[in-house]
């Protein structure tokens, strides 16, 4: 079994409703919450920024307490963070956040500033002694397997299968934890201008260069590229044709 | 009316322009010259190569292949990078494992190869050395890659990590100098200088593009990572008749031409295969309306789609859209599916599949398959 000083850290943020906007858990990191309390009965709950009412559906969903680390609004959540799950032997945390950039990026910067390996799409994790074993997500049905040596950041993928349980008593008992507020360094300004997404954005396209004919016969032409035909033969030899067209593109094992 | 009215002759001399079009030369008169006709009029033009001369600079991308082949998103990425790219850069591409397929199309002026590069394994050191020292060996503006699961948004984030370069992930449109990506969970656009790493989301960009790359093949990168703390353990598969019809690799489908329902699904069974159907065979009750592919049902993206007696309607070919090789069995030769598949049996499905069944039982025919890659 797992040592029993393994320090755990489920990193959480305040979600958004997608439908209606309001403040919620975000799932991603509800399963990274589920996951860590599924390794270890401790577990420090982490949050970088306000002490947010949305903060109490962790409680609910398994978290003795939640530490809200104060952080300047639209500051970087890298910095105090990293300072505080220093010496921690495994970080978790969503694949991406709901609210805010959502860029997916927080787990490689912590690993880096940290100096540890850092896993995505993790779906299952389990701990064999000082290494940690992860199934990862890949599209097409399949898996992939991974270990990495303790310590590591691994972000959850959202189709992780866990099954987090909404306790209301847990939520009354537990309580959000604030540590006092640093007086952070002025911001730089941020080149990125936000706008309500209310436009489709445009498709990257080349400029049309065509001449009135050439562009009617581009408008009516159909992109047919019809692959080769077998017409003749036996049923047998028509059935080998498809399974060397398999075997040609590699599509079967065998 | 014994007027002398103009006729003009059907023969008179003319010249194919570059796209291949008949031009009549006017005030000329007389000879036919049959060589001339005998040049096929309308014949696609090959496109013109976007860059001439030594390149000033570079845009980089890079992505994954499978089975030999980039995906669409990877085809997307080279095309972003080939359409932004100023009259003097040239686009280097890195393709980690082995290519079978001609990138000139998108765009692609330089392309190493990495067949080396384990296609669904895991070694993030050694591809973010290999990566970086093609970054560092062309010094591009920018590297565009696919925001994808199959490794390439995994290995742009390191990326911009090792090089503590800017980064724009889930990028949803490109323009000059600029991009946009989604905020708040879809509730707000942000538009910002464009960054090194630019990780793009699926169809922000058009590939089919009026030039063509050079398709110049370069060394790979060489760089050797040390043993560091990521091991690869495998890969677990999940049978493709567990999945959800989204998310199968094949498929076997099922259309009007076929009666016999176990036999496919023998079929599909042998290959590990999913099984779909048109909307004829759901509308007969032949099979259960989620298994309908198509407008009205499914949109499925396997690489390979076995089409078995499915005329191929338009609503349907909508479904397969993304599918990367058709095979359709169809005992007519001239049904549209055959337009849309890249390999086409013309036959009695019933006797194909029984044929294919015997075929998949005894797997010992001789190995010219492979050769002809």
């Amino acid at each position: 079994m797992m040592p029993p000083q393994l320090k755990i850290a489920a990193l959480v943020s305040v979600g958004r409703n997608p439908a209606s906007g309001a403040p919620r858990a975000a799932r991603n990191d509800v399963l990274a919450l589920d996951a860590a309390l599924g390794l270890a009965r401790e577990v420090s709950v982490l949050h970088a920024g306000d002490a947010a009412p949305a903060l109490h559906d962790y409680l609910a969903y398994g978290a003795a307490s939640v530490e809200v680390l104060p952080l300047p609004p639209g500051a970087d959540a890298l910095a105090p963070l990293a300072g505080r799950v220093a010496g921690y032997d495994l970080i978790l945390c969503g694949q991406r956040a709901e609210a805010g950039q959502g860029s997916g990026m927080l787990a490689y910067r912590l690993a880096k500033a940290l100096n540890m390996p850092v896993v995505s799409a993790a779906l299952e994790i389990s701990l064999l002694g000082d290494e940690v074993e992860i199934v990862q997500f890949l599209p097409k049905g399949q898996r992939r397997v991974v270990r990495v040596s303790l310590p590591a950041v691994i972000a959850l993928h959202p189709l992780a299968p866990r099954n987090p349980r909404y306790v209301y008593a847990s939520r009354r008992a537990g309580r959000l934890l604030s540590a006092p507020a640093q007086v952070g360094a002025p911001l730089p300004a941020s080149p990125w201008q936000s706008e309500p997404a209310v436009k489709k954005p445009q498709k990257l396209k080349p400029p049309e260069t065509r001449q009135g004919h050439a562009r009617l016969l581009g408008a009516i032409a159909t992109e047919s590229k019809g692959g080769a035909l077998v017409r003749e033969g036996s049923a047998a030899e028509k059935a080998r044709a498809i399974l060397d067209y398999l075997r040609a593109n590699r599509l079967i094992g065998f | 009316m014994n007027q002398e009215r103009k006729r003009l002759d059907p023969r008179r001399p003319f010249l194919l322009n570059p796209a291949g079009l008949r031009r009549i030369i006017l005030g000329a008169t007389g000879g036919f010259d049959a060589s001339l006709l005998a040049a096929p009029a309308h014949k696609p033009a090959a496109k013109p190569l976007r860059l001439h001369g030594d390149p000033a600079g570079y845009l980089l991308a890079a992505a994954h292949s499978q089975r030999g082949m980039l995906d669409a998103h990877a085809h997307q990425a080279i095309a972003a990078a080939a359409l932004l790219a100023t009259p003097q850069q040239a686009v280097a591409v890195l393709v980690f494992g082995s290519l079978n397929e001609d990138l000139r199309a998108y765009g692609a002026d330089l392309v190493a190869v990495l067949p080396g590069a384990d296609e669904l394994g895991f070694a993030p050191e050694q591809e973010l050395a290999w990566l970086d020292e093609f970054v560092t060996r062309y010094a591009p503006a920018h590297v565009f890659m696919p925001d994808n699961e199959t490794g390439d948004g995994d290995l742009g984030r390191r990326l911009a990590v090792q090089l503590e370069a800017e980064v724009a992930t889930h990028v949803v449109e490109l323009k000059p100098g600029a991009v946009a990506m989604y905020w708040q969970g879809g509730a707000a656009l942000a538009r910002g200088p464009m960054p090194l790493v630019v990780l793009i989301a699926p169809d922000v960009v058009e590939t089919s593009l009026p030039f063509s790359g050079a398709g110049e093949t370069v060394a790979p990168p060489a760089a050797q990572a040390p043993p560091g703390p990521y091991q690869n353990r495998g890969l677990r598969e999940i049978a493709a008749s567990a999945l959800a019809l989204e998310e199968a690799d094949f498929i076997v489908a099922a259309g009007n031409g076929v009666a016999d329902i176990p036999t496919l699904e023998a079929v599909a069974a042998a290959f590990g295969a999913a099984v779909g159907a048109s909307r004829v065979a759901v509308d007969e009750g032949k099979f259960t309306r989620d298994k309908q592919i198509g407008a009205t049902g499914k949109t499925v993206s396997a690489s390979t789609y076995l089409a078995v007696g499915i005329s191929g309607a338009v609503q349907h070919l909508q479904g397969i859209k993304a599918c990367r090789h058709v095979i359709a069995i169809n005992c007519d030769a001239s049904a549209p599916i055959t337009k849309r598949a890249d390999l086409s049996i013309v036959g009695d499905a019933q006797e194909v599949m029984t044929a294919l069944l015997a075929g998949l039982a005894q797997r010992n025919w001789p190995d010219t398959a492979r050769e002809s890659v």
